[in-house]
């Protein structure tokens, strides 16, 4: 029965059109930072530049796999974030606003199953879409750059990495797998907002302004010493799955942070649903 | 079917159901009557435990629902006034969803109550092109999926016109007659309840003011049309002749037990009161509903 219903709520959440308008504009925005990186002069200039300064060849270095590394890390602190705090904070808060909640709550299921059943909804739905975003990326960065070129990475506080094509894909592979967990926290906090008796919208905002205010705070250098204790820090994962020698500790201690968080959000939530009135 | 027992509900420090009992046989068609905010919706959100009571317990095919929500909830049913799905989905697959978190529904089940309910041929179309008629046809259909004992109509009628209201009336008829269900309908509409319901609950500011059958409300009180010469005088001599007890709307006189309108006629015209019509008044729900709502009528 479980299969049945957790069919159900993924019915709901793959029926709607705003669905995939989100994976439209993400796919739109990936085609238009590919585009502009490879026919605006000075855009695809300053990216050669970037290669070359660091001592490698563009010929070898500005590929498929580089593109669409430079792409995610931009597309990862911002579209992705937006989605999934908007679905997050849909998942519950939408469905009391439209009515269709009482429907459902007049049925004999219990409110810690609905939400264990949208909870899971939502995070396949965040891991859907960090796949699409891998996708989209190699598709678009592959119509306009060599596909088989090597990968060469260097995020602003991670060290500088180079790779071959089947190093650097297996890497490339890799990130996107962690990135679902910050795709899942993120949605998870939102979620959490959406089983208090408020909008949608409101629970969304909320979500994404505690994010910002982590990530204002994680980027104030007199709290260096205090970066471990941001979740921006642990959110970042998987920007580490990009080093050359992959640090699998932090990396195990990080997922185990944000699976914490996660489940801590889920039971916060499900702890203030359980008491609520459900009214029309 | 449904018992409540000395059940209260407050929103802060708002009171929204003030000690009520109420039960409910099984086979009855019970309506639930009351103004807005009296405390109707309230007291079937908690039938259906959506609404957590702030005393009192609820049992709902026996089970208290706040304990054991499962049990209570198998076979029963429940429409909520406009009914409101997933817009963007089809009549078919919002029944599947909903009739899913009751237990898995066979295909063939569906199909038999799109049937029962006049919907075939629409059943695949998106829910956002039905009229408000159909979307209470499905709002039936999905209520009907599991095949319930219990059926719960918050006013059910809600938005619909004349002939949907018909239909719908029709519909709760047929429903108690074919299946034998047991009904708790909510309504405004007086003459709905008057016409379908065995018993009624008249629920006000939260509190229940009365209960018993229609027939009862009905023929509550003894009233008597009359029409004399000068009404005034006439109350005031059968009054002090101990032949009334009451009178209202300087048109309604209430008969003392075991006085007749001939005992009136002859009192009357032997003091030269004519009288040009009398005749035994039996009230109709709206009218006994309103006497109950005036402040202190209670």
């Amino acid at each position: 029965m479980f299969f049945y219903q957790l069919k159900g709520e993924l019915w709901k959440l793959f029926g709607k059109k705003r669905t995939y308008l989100g994976f439209l504009m993400l796919l739109l925005a990936q085609l238009l930072i590919a585009s502009l990186l490879r026919f605006s002069p000075p855009a695809h200039r300053s990216l050669m530049h970037t290669v070359e300064r660091s001592g490698f060849g563009p010929g070898r270095y500005l590929s498929m796999l580089t593109v669409a590394t430079v792409m995610v890390v931009v597309l990862a602190y911002t579209m992705l974030p937006l989605y999934v705090a908007l679905i997050g904070g849909d998942l519950v808060s939408k469905e009391a606003e439209d009515g269709t909640l009482r429907m459902i709550l007049a049925r004999p299921v219990s409110r810690v199953r609905l939400l264990c059943l949208k909870w899971l909804a939502g995070s396949i739905f965040s891991a859907v879409l960090v796949l699409l975003l891998m996708l989209g990326g190699l598709l678009c960065c592959g119509l306009f750059f060599p596909a088989t070129g090597g990968l060469f990475v260097q995020i602003p506080g991670e060290d500088l990495a180079v790779f071959g094509f089947a190093g650097g894909l297996e890497h490339f592979l890799l990130a996107h797998l962690f990135l679902i967990a910050k795709a899942i926290t993120i949605m998870s906090l939102a979620f959490m907002f959406s089983c208090f008796n408020m909008k949608p919208a409101a629970a969304a905002i909320l979500a994404l302004s505690l994010l910002l205010l982590d990530r204002i705070l994680m980027e104030i250098p007199y709290f260096h010493d205090l970066t471990e204790y941001f979740v921006g820090y642990h959110l970042n994962l998987w920007q580490t799955l990009f080093q050359e020698h992959i640090p699998w500790w932090r990396i195990g201690e990080s997922l185990g942070i944000l699976f914490g968080l996660s489940l801590s959000f889920l039971i916060v939530g499900t702890t203030v649903f359980q008491v609520r009135d459900i009214k029309s | 079917m449904i018992s409540l027992r000395n059940l209260y509900k407050r929103f802060g420090a708002q009171r929204a159901v003030e000690n009520l009992n109420l039960e409910v046989a099984p086979g009855e068609i019970f309506g639930l009557l009351g103004h807005n905010g009296a405390g109707k919706s309230t007291a079937i959100g908690m039938m259906l435990g959506q609404i957590w009571p702030t005393r009192g317990e609820v049992y709902v095919c026996g089970h208290d629902v706040t304990v054991h929500r499962r049990p209570a909830l198998q076979k029963v049913g429940a429409i909520f006034e406009t009914p409101v799905f997933y817009d963007y989905l089809s009549g078919w697959r919002n029944l599947e969803i909903l009739s899913h978190y009751t237990a898995p529904t066979p295909a063939k089940r569906i199909r038999e109550v799109i049937d029962w309910v006049g919907l075939t041929g629409r059943e695949q179309s998106r829910v956002k092109t039905y009229s408000h008629g159909m979307r209470a046809r499905l709002a039936l259909a999905q209520a009907l999926l599991p095949q319930p004992e219990l059926l719960i109509l918050d006013e059910p009628s809600d938005g619909l016109d004349p002939e949907g209201i018909h239909e719908m009336r029709q519909t709760i008829l047929r429903l108690h007659r074919e299946f034998n269900l047991t009904i708790l309908l909510s309504s405004h509409l007086l003459n709905e309840v008057e016409q379908l319901c065995t018993r009624i609950a008249v629920l006000n500011r939260g509190e229940k003011v009365f209960d018993g059958t229609v027939a009862e409300a009905t023929r509550r009180q003894n009233w008597v049309r009359l029409r004399a010469g000068n009404f005034t005088l006439a109350v005031e001599q059968l009054r002090q002749a101990g032949l009334i007890n009451g009178d209202r709307d300087r048109e309604f006189i209430s008969l003392s037990n075991g006085t007749g309108t001939d005992a009136v006629v002859r009192f009357l015209v032997g003091r030269g009161i004519s009288v040009f019509e009398i005749a035994p008044h039996e009230e109709a729900l709206e009218d006994f509903y309103l006497a109950l709502m005036k402040p202190g009528a209670n």
